[in-house]
């Protein structure tokens, strides 16, 4: 039942948004165009005490006097009026709901808590599943539905990873890094204050519902029963991998975060050790939750730990190798076989073992990528990170490689690549070969490096 | 020392030790504990011990058994506090690696269970792990593979320590703290490990609620 309704929720044939607007200093002008401009397919009725028309859509003075049944209601006005509008919710009957309004158990005055209360009971009453309040809403990337006050989401490649958080505002820096990183998102969504949707019920539902999430990326801050999320977890058959990261690490981050979204972030090395426990990877940057959740959708898993480091400059295939073995990572020794085809590919004018500098390849591209498809076929290599530099004797590199990776079959191992050019000259080739054949391009070697070893804890906990 | 006594009970491993109030029973006890022996102060009112001058370590002989007895009565006279003693207890001396194991309650995770490197730099180093109980034998092996003292545990010139020896302690505690949840906190401290594991002190604080 609560399952259904979820699946309205966060894929609804039709929208009402109250509190609806034409004015651009209003929410609900922002929550509109989020859903005309991010191209939903199904109705939207504007609700409006006195508009006819809103963004040129026929408006109605409340939900109940739209003659269609509405799967999602995204509530935009003050928080004092809520509670009728959350009813008129309920009368019609809807699925489900967006409260983005704010000023409820995160402010410091008493009414926030009691308006709060009031909300809860009458979610129970309807049984509506309510995402905040006190958020800016999900965007569900896999359908087009951009139910939030920022149409800019809509613009995120779309791709399995499922965000998760706690924060709206980390919401929107993660979004917008996904953009320039190129990360394929499935779902992001701020939980905000949870009045019935809290971490439990949205992992479960995108872990056992959602087939578009392959990964499952969370940022908390606090929540009051943590010890529920991971037994959910743990109940979970066939579960999807799932990254976190924890912030309020500190005392003072302690105290925001209550004051943020009403909950306490709690005592950190305990949560080090839970979130462990639990199997779930921890991340302690946006760039590294980026990185790592970005090779968990595109790449396959490792088998092993050995590294391969193929650059065509020896520096950052160096600076590769030097994270690697800090991670925990081991430099895979070629087989013989395997050696000597690199021989016969490379001139022995630089270091052909690994890492190995494809330097005397440079004018090559073809020379490169046979390099890459005889490493991926050693038997003693289990993931490759395969690095190239722009300088200008190899602009056609990515061209070239795109072309004859189209042709290829799909790699068995992870490719992390690093393509690195001034703005404008790879930038085509880089979008599309990104997510190619189970390869992923990461920003620098190191964070490339990093990645690496973070899909092989991950692959480790998988079993 | 009751903390001790009832761990024993338990089937938790403990330092040898006897208590007593005389110097000549000190040094009988000390020579069928065998050298070397420790001296400390049992007292309910002193927590650490150290800054009252109420440890004396590495004892070889009866003489020096006797000699450090006196000096602690002695200190504890001057002190004007000798009512607070309960007696002395004499110990076999640990050896090993130093570690502190516990448990506490969390507000938000319940019982958890804690374990790293002990001595005298625990508060700077917090080279220290957590889970929630129950944990499992996966978890006790993280546990301690996190933890910096894993690199001295499995360095080549440390051969005594058996990872799986830790493993069942620490699975033990969390097995213990489930069965007797009146248990609020417990301080296994320190703890020495070598080829065998010794737990040389300890306090346990019983929840007020069902006491």
């Amino acid at each position: 039942m609560f399952d259904e309704k979820l699946k309205r929720l966060f894929s609804p044939n039709s929208i009402a948004v109250i509190g609806a607007s034409d004015s651009f200093d209003k929410l609900g002008y922002h929550v509109m165009k989020s859903l005309v401009k991010g191209n939903y397919k199904f109705p939207i009725y504007p609700v409006n005490h006195s508009a006819q028309n809103i963004w040129g859509i026929k408006a109605y003075p409340s939900i109940l006097n739209i003659p269609q049944p509405v799967d999602l209601a995204v509530i935009v006005v003050p928080a004092k009026s809520v509670p009728d509008v959350l009813y008129e919710c309920g009368k019609k009957g809807v699925s489900g709901v967006v409260l983005i309004t704010a000023g409820y158990k995160e402010i410091e005055a008493e009414e926030g808590k009691i308006l709060e209360d009031e909300i809860k009971r009458i979610a129970s009453e309807f049984e509506i599943p309510i995402i905040g309040p006190n958020t800016f809403g999900f965007v569900n990337l896999t359908d087009s539905v951009n139910a939030s006050f920022t149409y800019e989401f809509s613009l995120i490649k779309k791709g399995g990873v499922t965000l998760i958080s706690q924060s709206g505002g980390f919401c929107h820096i993660c979004g917008f890094l996904a953009m320039e990183e190129r990360m394929g998102m499935a779902k992001l969504m701020s939980l905000g204050n949870r009045v019935n949707i809290d971490f439990p019920e949205a992992v479960r539902y995108f872990m056992e519902k959602d087939e578009a999430t392959k990964v499952i990326a969370l940022y908390i801050e606090g929540i009051d029963e943590p010890k529920r999320l991971f037994k959910t977890i743990d109940s979970i058959k066939n579960k999807k991998p799932v990254v976190a990261y924890k912030a309020g690490k500190g005392e003072k981050g302690d105290e925001a975060s209550r004051f943020h979204t009403g909950s306490l972030a709690g005592n950190y090395r305990i949560w080090k050790g839970a979130i462990r426990q639990a199997n779930i990877l921890e991340v302690n940057s946006i760039e590294e939750l980026i990185d790592t959740a970005k090779v968990i959708d595109l790449c396959p898993f490792l088998k092993g730990n050995r590294v391969a480091v193929l650059s065509s400059q020896a520096g950052p295939g160096i600076i590769a190798a030097d994270t690697l073995l800090l991670s925990g990572m081991v430099l895979s020794k070629f087989s013989s076989q395997t050696q000597e085809n690199i021989n016969k590919l490379l001139p022995p004018f630089a270091i052909r073992t690994n890492p190995v500098d494809m330097g005397p390849a440079w004018y090559s591209p073809e020379t490169i990528l046979n390099i890459l498809k005889v490493v991926a076929d050693d038997e003693n290599t289990d993931g490759i990170i395969f690095i190239a530099i722009f300088a200008s004797a190899n602009l056609n590199l990515t061209k070239d490689m795109e072309k004859i990776i189209e042709g290829m079959e799909a790699f068995k191992k992870p490719i992390i690549a690093c393509l690195n050019a001034p703005q404008g000259i790879w930038d085509e080739e880089i979008k599309i070969l990104d997510g190619k054949k189970g390869i992923a391009i990461i920003h620098t070697p190191e964070r490339a490096a990093r990645a690496m070893a973070s899909l092989w804890e991950i692959s480790r906990l998988k079993d | 020392m009751e903390a001790l006594e009832f761990l024993k009970k338990e089937g938790f491993p403990i330092l040898e030790s006897r208590i007593t109030i005389s110097e000549e029973t000190a040094a009988a006890h000390a020579k069928v504990i065998g050298f070397p022996v420790t001296l400390k102060i049992s007292s309910k009112t002193i927590i650490h011990k150290t800054e009252f001058n109420g440890v004396k370590t590495l004892l070889l002989n009866e003489k020096e058994v006797k000699s450090a007895f006196n000096e602690i009565v002695h200190t504890f006279n001057i002190l004007g506090i000798v009512r607070d003693l309960d007696g002395i207890i004499v110990q076999k001396m640990g050896r090993g690696l130093e570690f502190i194991a516990g448990v506490y309650m969390d507000r938000q995770f319940g019982h958890v269970i804690m374990f790293g490197q002990g001595g005298i730099y625990v508060e700077a180093l917090k080279d220290v792990t957590f889970r929630p109980i129950p944990i499992t034998r996966k978890d006790a092996k993280a546990m301690i593979e996190e933890l910096n003292i894993w690199k001295i545990i499995t360095s080549p010139r440390q051969k005594k320590i058996n990872p799986a020896m830790i493993e069942d302690f620490l699975l033990k505690i969390s097995d213990f703290v489930e069965k007797n949840n009146m248990i609020e906190e417990m301080d296994l401290n320190p703890v020495f490990i070598s080829e065998e594991i010794n737990i040389c002190d300890a306090r346990i604080k019983i929840c007020s609620e069902n006491s």
